[in-house]
């Protein structure tokens, strides 16, 4: 692990409760991660240093930035990106697409079956009360069945690994994010890196939006060929904004905002300078609560009036369709691999993380007791907010948090801390090894694709194991080899 | 056929950036005349700065810079008021992130380059402050900010499709800079006839400030003579920013647009922008005082404004043709 000239490993931590991305226990190269590893060998730390500089530069003057909320001084923050690709090879890839597949598959089944006859219930594979006590169950959905009954076009599955394989750490059905990051880094990286990249024979993801696009056509209401699509955001101070611009690039389609739209007769339009457009297909990057004021929350202003009574009629589609959340709330994801089981008379391929629910009495009690040894997340959190880190909360914090699960077992779910992967990255000069997790994305209209890549997340505060931008998180190149 | 608000946002993004190059090439003046001009024409430039924004200093009146030290100590205030105020909606700073912001949020329809060409000007920008700039060479930062914006504008010439955004943003900088053309005219005809004495260079800087100063020199004579300095400012077809050169652009843009979804309204729009240029064109010669010209030029120029608000941005859904 040593270089006589370049940059070296000499000091890289390979602690053996973690599996390493980059390095077996022993400290030898992985399999296909060889070339990259001596590739970072030749370079000087300052050769290295430059790529660094150049690619967090190339961010920075794209503009590639998130928002984080409440930070009045940092509107505009450009996600730190760590030149060091992970990688992943071509095995590895095909039974995680493969596993995706079948979850993604699942999921889109258990959509149409709780809002249409709920046989699912009825059979006892899953209590009532999680299903309908879910507060992202939408009883306006009750009979719906979207184009192809996709409910689910765009998902982006948490995925973590440990030395006992990978895991499932959530499905984010509702508005997943994080593509263009990976897109994005993918463009920085093979930059800097373009030797290596070449030699390395890594697999493209930039055709994504191609993919997304032909993915909403397929959607489109009636099987028409040639809808006219849009990408719904809330503005310009949503956090992902630079992704919703991003997107409607690569789709070709208006980026618009809900004041964009109005709805006449039944069908959706966009107000352009010609008069009115017809709209199609609606890939929209608003939560369900936003979506129509007459139908959700009526103080939104970020949604459109009437927009669920065209849904309703047929008019139009909504990618993903309302109503989503309800399958990847927290306490339902704990039934998933049951569902597996129950919808496709199949295995799950892929695992997920043991979840206890602390709304079963039994569920509850065995989390306090165990509150410095687990993660506890509130079902309806998202971006690592609201969540406990058990080992790493002082005392006082657990107490807190305790006290409102107390009150509210319901909303909280308890898993054990994973000891997630580490992989290389270069800090102050120097590999170091950081958590980090991986969100592919899966898209389905006809047929369930994805591009082999994705939006890999590293905790870049030493020790951390949260890995959101919002919380001192950074973003990581994913390098899927070919076979 | 183009969403409303992508419109609007690109007609605002040239009106902001054209403002902001217009007040650095102003101040860049301003600067140099700050190193060897008599007080009386750095008095003149502050004045003519504000009268032409439409502001006022921030303690309400310039008074006449009568020392070194008056006239370095206000003077830092003006320039810091006009370049970095960002309470201060015309401030270079203010114009320039405006611009900037509307181009944000109307990414998808201008090119990587164009971004590139704001976005770096801009991290730039939002690190500095006077400081920073007063103690070497504050006409350089001036030049270079102007710069960037005429960069930025070339680089859209260069790369941008010849649709609707690319006409919304040839109209939006047009009527800013025909209007910021009346608004100076205007300013100078007013404080050179309140002033005592008129001095060349008050006119001079003029020339400079639109390139027109050889163009000056081939067409007249040595001599700088006021009406004849207004006279090529406003009519020159080959002068690139003259007024009549704009309100051309005016035209051009409506046309290649075509009718909104009002033809009344649209042929309201274009009459208007008719009349306007050909009071420039025609009525312009011959006139001893052109003041009350360019004071109707200045109206029709806010009346186009409206009108373009009106006929493509705000108009009745109701009777909106449905395609």
């Amino acid at each position: 692990m040593e270089s006589e000239t370049g940059m070296d490993f000499a000091n890289y931590d390979l602690a053996p409760a973690i599996f390493d991305e980059m390095f077996t226990q022993t400290g030898e190269p992985r399999d296909g991660t060889r070339p990259l590893h001596e590739a970072l060998l030749r370079l000087s730390q300052e050769e290295l240093g430059g790529i660094q500089e150049r690619v967090t530069h190339s961010f920075s003057q794209e503009g590639i930035t998130f928002t984080v909320y409440g930070d009045e001084e940092a509107e505009e923050r450009i996600i730190p990106v760590d030149c060091v690709p992970r990688i992943v090879p071509a095995a590895e890839w095909e039974f995680l697409e493969r596993g995706l597949a079948q979850r993604v598959t699942t999921l889109n089944r258990f959509l149409s079956d709780v809002y249409g006859e709920g046989r699912i219930v009825r059979d006892g594979v899953i209590p009532v009360d999680v299903v309908r006590g879910c507060p992202q169950y939408r009883v306006e959905m009750r009979g719906m069945e979207p184009p192809l009954g996709v409910w689910v076009a765009i998902c982006g599955t948490d995925m973590v690994r440990t030395n006992d394989g990978y895991f499932v750490l959530e499905d984010n059905l509702r508005v997943p994010s994080g593509v263009s990051y990976m897109i994005a880094n993918r463009k920085a990286v093979k930059a800097g890196l373009r030797r290596v990249y070449r030699s390395s024979r890594v697999r493209d993801v930039e055709h994504y939006g191609r993919l997304l696009r032909e993915t909403l056509r397929e959607l489109a209401p009636r099987g028409q060929t040639d809808p006219s699509l849009v990408l719904l955001t809330p503005g310009i101070y949503n956090s992902a904004f630079y992704e919703h611009m991003f997107l409607a690039g690569e789709l070709g389609a208006q980026l618009v905002e809900g004041r964009d739209l109005v709805v006449n007769d039944g069908f959706v339009y966009t107000r352009t300078t010609s008069g009115l457009r017809r709209v199609d297909v609606i890939y929209r990057r608003v939560d369900d609560d936003f979506l129509d004021p007459l139908v959700f929350r009526p103080d939104s202003l970020l949604g459109v009036p009437g927009l669920m009574h065209a849904y309703r009629l047929g008019n139009v589609t909504l990618a993903n369709a309302p109503g989503t959340g309800v399958a990847d709330d927290k306490s339902v994801y704990a039934y998933v691999p049951d569902m597996v089981r129950y919808y496709l008379g199949e295995e799950p391929l892929l695992q997920n993380v043991e979840t206890t629910l602390c709304r079963r009495p039994e569920g509850l009690e065995y989390t306090l007791d165990n509150l410095d040894k687990l993660v506890v997340k509130r079902v309806g959190g998202s971006g690592g907010y609201g969540m406990l880190v058990g080992p790493h909360a002082s005392a006082g914090e657990r107490e807190a948090y305790a006290e409102e699960m107390r009150a509210n077992p319901a909303d909280f779910i308890s898993q054990p801390t994973l000891a997630l992967s580490r992989a290389p990255c270069l800090i102050d000069g120097r590999f170091e090894p950081r958590h980090v997790d991986l969100r592919p994305f899966m898209l389905t209209g006809r047929e369930t694709r994805t591009v082999p890549g994705a939006f890999c997340r590293v905790a870049l505060r030493e020790g951390s194991l949260v890995v959101n931008s919002s919380q001192g998180g950074g973003g990581k190149d994913l390098w899927v080899l070919e076979d | 056929m183009i969403l409303v608000r992508s419109a609007q946002g690109l007609y605002w993004m040239s009106r902001y950036l054209a403002r902001a190059e217009h007040l650095c090439r102003m101040l860049a003046l301003q600067m140099e005349a700050m190193v060897d001009r008599p007080f009386r024409e750095v008095h003149f430039g502050w004045s003519r700065i504000y009268g032409t924004m439409e502001r006022t200093p921030p303690w309400g009146d310039i008074g006449l810079l009568e020392s070194d030290e008056g006239l370095l100590f206000d003077s830092y205030t003006l320039a810091e008021d006009m370049t970095f105020e960002r309470m201060h909606p015309e401030s270079v700073w203010s114009c320039f992130a405006m611009g900037r912001e509307n181009a944000r949020q109307m990414r998808q329809c201008i090119t990587g380059e164009m971004w590139l060409g704001l976005n770096l000007p801009y991290l730039r920008l939002q690190r500095m402050g006077i400081r920073d700039i007063w103690r070497t060479s504050p006409e350089t930062f001036y030049t270079e900010t102007a710069g960037a914006i005429s960069a930025f504008t070339g680089a859209a010439a260069d790369t941008m499709y010849r649709d609707e955004n690319w006409s919304f943003m040839r109209l939006g900088r047009a009527i800013e800079k025909a209007q910021l053309t009346t608004s100076l005219f205007l300013t100078q005809l007013q404080l050179s006839r309140q002033a005592d004495d008129s001095f060349d260079g008050d006119w001079e800087t003029l020339l400079r400030l639109y390139h027109a100063f050889d163009a000056y020199l081939v067409r007249y004579a040595v001599q700088v003579e006021p009406g004849q300095v207004l006279d090529l400012l406003a009519t020159d077809s080959q002068l690139p920013n003259s007024l009549s050169r704009m309100l051309g652009h005016v035209e051009e843009a409506l046309d290649a647009l075509g009718p909104g979804p009002d033809a009344t309204a649209s042929e309201e729009l274009h009459r208007l922008a008719g009349r306007v240029s050909a009071l420039v064109k025609y009525e312009w010669d011959g006139r001893h005082n052109p003041e009350p010209l360019l004071n109707e030029a200045y109206r029709l120029c806010q009346d186009l404004h409206d009108l373009v608000e009106a006929t493509y941005f705000d108009y009745p859904l109701q009777d909106a043709p449905l395609r």
